[in-house]
């Protein structure tokens, strides 16, 4: 009896395990997809609306899902507060703050603390050609996790059920 | 108080040095003046003086206190705030004006595009003119400028060098005129009149989110930051101005507008860069309203030892050419500029000017 509640406790936790892994690799591309829509309102609010950087990361930020609306919000609290000296050391502080919260790595990061330097220092054309040289990094690093998404999203999910499987034969 | 808004844009070494100054010195402060690397010079009273990091105030360069790169980024990062792309324009005219209408004028390295500016990189010069509410100082002003036929003012310009307070008097004369402070014996029981306000550079109302932060009492209308002639249109066409007031005519344009107003029955009260009246007819446009006899009155500011000395001259001695000579003679004068002005065959004052 009290095997079988063990066997059964192994089941699920190597099921759960598995399925933990699997969401990580596919939610890395939402995000992704996400952040892209995100910087594409980046793009407008800077081009049609002229809007001073602070109001627009907020009105970005406003529109997106947990975790991605922290860097957004953060960073416009940051710039808002007048203390920090530069908006890519406030852009930089927010990214690093709510990065692990993220499923995604470091490609996307670098992308976006890349961004970060050039954010609000130069002219318009120059500021779209930054914004839109970060979305092309980043749909690059989509292709890439959708591609890990096929591979390993399934394999993640079977080979929990199998490992734990496996476990409770051994133990039988 | 509006000294206080501005350190809001100031980066923080900066107000530490600046909060370090002596009391009567940061009283009488109009001009920060941050340069990249060189000594961070400030103007006040009618003095100039470098500033150490203790915040003594010296005449000597050397000890001075020298701001880095990193600090001018990080002005130029919060007077823009941290969005060079929305403010362009601003960098185009060399200037950009803060909440509190403090103005921080920029020197760098120009971008041309087609051989005008495009806007200004590499800034590494600022010069910060702190901004002043003197409520009253049109007081000595008013009685030579209002217009007891027509319970109004005449068509006046005020002109001066710059920072001697035209600005200043401008927003009082603005102020008077909205709140019927007339100051003039006949003018018991005027009521105020209706003032438009064209303020292209966010100076005279240092309006926040439209509202003015200046007391230009009860009367004000402002279009802020918009340019003067397509300004002055649109109050008229709009607005329904009794009088209105621009900073720094100067241009054509400013001057086809002016003459709307004056066909319009408004009365005008505008300021010109001049140190006298001989200046302003050396300027092609000015000295062409002159010489049509536009405006009635010209008040010349000077100032000497913090004291600002005014001068009223009328249009018909100025017509007559009896307005003296200037003590200050500028030397922006061009050499070929027609040196008996009055000799010009003018076409005398417009009929049907108001004020007449």
């Amino acid at each position: 009896m009290v095997k079988l509640a063990g066997a059964l406790l192994i089941m699920a936790a190597g099921t759960l395990i598995g399925f933990a892994q699997a969401a990580r690799y596919a939610a890395r591309p939402r995000q992704i997809r996400e952040l892209i829509h995100a910087l594409k309102r980046l793009e407008t609010e800077i081009s049609y609306g002229q809007t001073p950087l602070p109001e627009a990361l907020a009105r970005v930020g406003a529109a997106l899902a947990d975790p991605l609306r922290h860097i957004f919000l953060r960073a416009a609290a940051r710039l808002a507060e007048r203390r920090e000296t530069t908006a890519e050391a406030c852009w930089t502080g927010a990214v690093e703050a709510v990065w692990p919260d993220t499923a995604m790595r470091a490609g996307e990061k670098e992308a976006l603390l890349r961004l970060g330097a050039s954010l609000g220092c130069s002219d318009r054309p120059d500021q779209l050609k930054h914004v839109r040289l970060a979305m092309v990094h980043l749909e690059a690093e989509e292709a890439a996790a959708r591609e890990e998404q096929r591979k390993y999203e399934r394999m993640c999910r079977s080979l929990g059920v199998l490992g734990a499987a496996l476990v409770v034969i051994l133990m039988v | 108080m509006r000294l206080k808004q501005l350190y809001d844009w100031l980066p923080d070494a900066l107000c530490d040095v600046l909060d370090r100054l002596p009391g009567p010195v940061t009283e009488q402060l109009e001009e920060i003046r941050i340069r990249q690397d060189r000594p961070l010079e400030i103007v006040y009273g009618t003095e100039s003086s470098f500033v150490t990091p203790a915040g003594a105030v010296t005449a000597d360069p050397g000890p001075a206190w020298r701001p880095d790169r990193g600090l001018c980024r990080a002005l130029l990062e919060r007077i823009t705030r941290h969005s060079l792309y929305a403010v362009e324009e601003e960098l185009r005219s060399g200037y950009i004006t803060v909440s509190g209408g403090h103005r921080i004028g920029l020197a760098g390295r120009a971008v041309l595009e087609n051989g005008t500016v495009r806007r200004l990189r590499d800034i590494t010069g600022f010069n910060v003119r702190i901004a002043r509410e003197r409520i009253g100082c049109s007081a000595p002003v008013m009685p030579a400028i209002v217009d007891p036929a027509a319970k109004t003012i005449r068509h006046t310009l005020i002109v001066s060098p710059p920072q001697q307070g035209k600005t200043t008097l401008l927003r009082d004369v603005a102020r008077a005129v909205s709140a019927g402070d007339w100051r003039h014996p006949a003018a018991a029981g005027w009521r105020g009149r209706k003032v438009g306000i064209v303020d292209e550079r966010s100076e005279i109302a240092a309006c926040e989110n439209g509202v003015p932060t200046f007391d230009l009492g009860p009367r004000c209308d402002v279009l802020d930051a918009c340019p003067k002639a397509e300004g002055m249109m649109m109050l008229i066409r709009s607005m329904s101005p009794e009088v209105i007031a621009v900073d720094e005519i100067g241009r054509p344009e400013d001057a086809a507008a002016l003459r709307e107003a004056l066909h319009a029955g408004v009365r005008v009260v505008a300021t010109a860069h001049a140190s006298g009246i001989d200046d302003v007819l050396s300027r092609p446009v000015l000295r062409e309203l002159a010489g049509e006899g536009l405006f009635r009155v010209y008040v010349i500011l000077s100032r000497t030892g913090g004291r600002v000395a005014h001068r009223v001259v009328t249009a018909e001695e100025v017509l007559a050419g009896r307005f003296g000579r200037q003590a200050v003679r500028s030397g922006a004068a061009p050499r070929d500029a027609p040196p008996g002005w009055a000799m010009r065959p003018f076409a005398g004052p417009q009929a049907g000017v108001p004020g007449h």
